[in-house]
């Protein structure tokens, strides 16, 4: 793997720094440094305590988004980038997980901390039940069953559940406090979404150095050949479904403590389709993708789409061709250009943006030479 | 020990005996509720379910025509239906087509349709001429003017289109990842769909548009819609919407015909020879390439017609391609590689969705739950679905 690229004349002298995953002290400057420039942030928005306004308020709206779905993806990844495993049905574990949560929290009166791993648990046993078909099915028939999981969960939640979950109208969820802290303000909220993000990256990436993770791998890689090594793949491919939605459901609770508000509409095939779209982007099967996959998307989405592309394309449009409406462009450029991208991506960098990135290290470390 | 060499040895008998027992379970618990309802409502729920299957039928032959020839699993077929069924609306509702336009979309399609294999068959006469008449024909059946040409000149513009779709997404999205990993492939139709709702949305917005094709059916003296009065009987009233069975016979009408195409001409011959063996149909001669275009072509043809019927029998709205999606448990319940099995497989998924919906009313538990449940049984009980082949792999 090209981690083990190092400049010449750096080497691991102690067995600690062998297995840790900041091998020199530059990385460890890096990594700890932007750890704490994350931290940092919010005090420098407008909201914050010493109220300067170095950086806009909405950003930190959208960094909680990213590191929230970082954690989904970081759990689709597991699955599908390191397991081999399609799942068109992600965002019905995160539903599961968000759901859980709101009932734990308006039912039985559980705190955030207490419902946080509750519901995620929960979630991760949901998905050991929609992962019990790949015993007997694999490749497409398998994501045609996480396909099923996608609209039967939303059902269960809407119809039989209703009295519980509110069916399709919105359930109202309480703010999450320690002790007399109130997390209400999203630059609050930050300061769990964040650091929680961080922690199951750097746990993800644990788990692939496993025993566990290698197995992932040569299951992906060749589940025949992995099963006559000794590997026993359905066990396998059970923990890694129960994985990816116990991530799933880390990612939905948060959504749900983060909006204070929670609908179905959120959690569509649509969603599910998004999730995979950010892994193919950013880089299935590199720990780092899901973090370039959902920072590419989400800032397309949010700030480049609405406040570039349409006023651009809204005058432009309509001009060249007659029959567009100017109102459909709103509704439309978002889909349009999501496909768009994700076409261009599929085909000409198939690896995603992590893989670049990878490239690029190697050819830093290595500089002046090009090989 | 013992014992766990009895249940090996009998493992068959096991698996049927744990069958017998989910079947009788599952009488014991919608026995009950069945015996509640009337005969008159389980009649017409089974009817009205086999004329909604016709269409799901249409859709999930598209389905298996991409993954015979292919190998690959169109998400994007509900998108390709309703794009079909806009442009045959455009085309049908308004007066007339600007020539120019009517120009532009022949041209394009036949240049896509000719340089199939290649640009190289551009440059030879006998092709440049099959093309330019093609494209004039095209173009004056496009632009007929009128209400009276309406229908030819919405079957043209319609064809023309869905022709065009399926070549360019072939052509740009699918033919560029061959090789990749089913992954890819997946997320690429996908993407297309995407792209394709953007441009719906794009074009016509997302209004509800209802396609009147059947408005001749009150030309032809049948009452509208067709009721049969067994209330002495059957406790009672079935309805048959006219729309609705005109749409099932038209269904039946077109796949029955793409049967044909494929069991006795020789483009459907060598398609079915392709989707066989790709190396082995190149080595006798069969060009894979242009197969696969066509593959694309046909299947938007398909979803075109099934776009078109399934619009007339209700109306063009973004749940259209929801309702394709309804089609992928026809498919896997019939076996991926079996056009019989589509039609099969699409009129049992009908079957099941309206009596989901008499028996638990107010649930939706038809249209949204109920085939999908099929769908897990299918994948756990017989994965290779009713008429599929059975797989066996090696390293």
């Amino acid at each position: 793997m090209s981690a083990n690229i190092r400049p010449s004349g750096v080497f691991d002298v102690t067995y600690s720094q062998d297995i840790s995953l900041n091998r020199t002290r530059t990385d460890k400057i890096l990594s700890n440094g932007l750890f704490l420039v994350l931290l940092v942030i919010p005090l420098l928005a407008a909201d914050g305590p010493l109220g300067l306004n170095i950086i806009p308020q909405a950003w930190i709206g959208l960094i909680v988004r990213i590191a929230i779905f970082v954690i989904a993806v970081q759990g689709l990844n597991i699955l599908v980038g390191y397991t081999g495993q399609i799942s068109l049905g992600h965002a019905a574990f995160v539903a599961v997980g968000a759901y859980s949560a709101a009932i734990l929290a308006r039912q039985l009166g559980f705190s955030f901390w207490a419902a946080l791993p509750t519901a995620a648990l929960f979630t991760g046993l949901v998905g050991l039940l929609f992962g019990l078909p790949s015993l007997r099915v694999k490749g497409f028939y398998l994501a045609m069953a996480t396909l099923a999981a996608q609209f039967i969960i939303p059902w269960l939640i809407r119809y039989p559940l209703a009295d519980l979950t509110n069916g399709s109208r919105p359930l109202e969820v309480p703010v999450p406090t320690l002790g007399p802290l109130s997390f209400a303000h999203e630059s609050a909220f930050y300061y769990i979404a964040v650091p929680l993000s961080v922690f199951l990256m750097l746990a993800a990436r644990n788990i692939i150095r496993t025993r566990v993770g290698r197995a992932f791998i040569s299951i992906r890689d060749n589940d025949l050949a992995a099963e006559l090594l000794g590997i026993n793949v359905f066990a396998y491919k059970l923990q890694a479904f129960f994985l990816s939605a116990l991530y799933a459901g880390v990612a939905g609770v948060l959504i749900a403590f983060n909006d204070n508000s929670l609908s179905l509409d959120k959690f569509t095939l649509g969603l599910s389709i998004e999730f995979l779209a950010m892994l193919v982007i950013g880089g299935a099967g590199f720990s780092l993708g899901p973090l370039f996959g959902v920072t590419f998307v989400n800032v397309l989405n949010q700030e480049i789409i609405p406040n570039r592309f349409i006023p651009a394309l809204g005058g432009v449009l309509p001009q060249l061709l007659p029959f567009i409406d100017r109102i459909n462009i709103i509704s439309a450029l978002s889909p349009l250009l999501f496909g768009l991208i994700l076409v261009v991506f599929l085909i000409l960098a198939p690896r995603g943006l992590a893989h670049h990135w990878e490239i690029f290290k190697i050819a830093w470390k290595i500089r002046p030479f090009s090989h | 020990m013992i014992l766990a060499t009895f249940i090996e040895t009998h493992k068959r008998y096991f698996t049927a005996a744990a069958g017998i027992l989910v079947l009788l379970l599952l009488l014991l618990w919608l026995g009950p509720i069945i015996l509640e309802q009337r005969p008159a409502r389980m009649i017409q729920s089974t009817i009205t379910g086999l004329l909604v299957g016709g269409v799901y039928a249409l859709i999930a032959l598209g389905i298996v025509v991409i993954n015979k020839a292919s190998g690959v699993f169109n998400f994007a077929h509900g998108w390709m239906m309703l794009l079909g069924g806009l442009v045959f609306y455009t085309f049908f509702s308004s007066a007339g087509v600007s020539l120019l336009a009517a120009g532009a979309l022949a041209l394009l399609t036949v240049v896509m349709a000719l340089s199939m294999a290649g640009w190289r068959a551009l440059r030879e006469p006998r092709n440049l001429l099959i093309g330019l008449v093609t494209t004039i024909v095209l173009t004056i059946l496009m632009a007929l003017p009128g209400q009276e040409w309406q229908y030819v000149r919405a079957l043209a513009g319609a064809v023309t289109g869905a022709v065009l779709a399926g070549l360019a997404i072939e052509r740009f999205t699918i033919r560029p990842l061959i090789g990749q990993p089913l992954f890819a492939m997946v997320l690429m139709t996908l993407a297309v769909s995407e792209l394709l709702h953007g441009v719906t949305q794009l074009t016509w917005g997302s209004v509800e548009l209802p396609l009147q094709v059947f408005a001749w059916i009150g030309d032809l003296g049948l009452p509208q819609p067709i009721r049969f009065d067994v209330r002495e009987t059957l406790g009672g009233i079935i309805i048959i919407r006219t729309e609705l069975l005109f749409a099932f016979a038209l269904a039946l009408v077109a796949f029955a015909a793409f049967v044909l195409f494929f069991q006795f001409t020789n483009v459907g011959l060598s398609m079915r020879g392709a989707a066989e063996d790709q190396r082995l149909a190149q080595t006798l001669g069969l060009r894979v390439r242009v197969m696969l275009a066509v593959a694309w072509a046909i299947a938007a043809l398909l979803a075109m017609t099934a776009g078109v019927l399934q619009g007339g029998a209700t109306s063009l709205s973004l749940n259209m391609p929801l309702l394709a999606l309804l089609a992928f448990p026809a498919v896997l319940l019939g076996g991926l590689e079996s056009i019989g099995g589509a039609l099969v497989g699409g009129l049992i998924i009908g079957l099941v969705q309206e009596w989901a919906n008499l028996l638990f009313p107010g649930t939706q538990a038809g249209t949204e739950l109920a085939p999908y449940v099929v769908l897990m049984a299918v994948l756990v009980v017989r994965p290779d679905g009713l008429f599929g082949q059975k797989r066996i792999e090696r390293i």
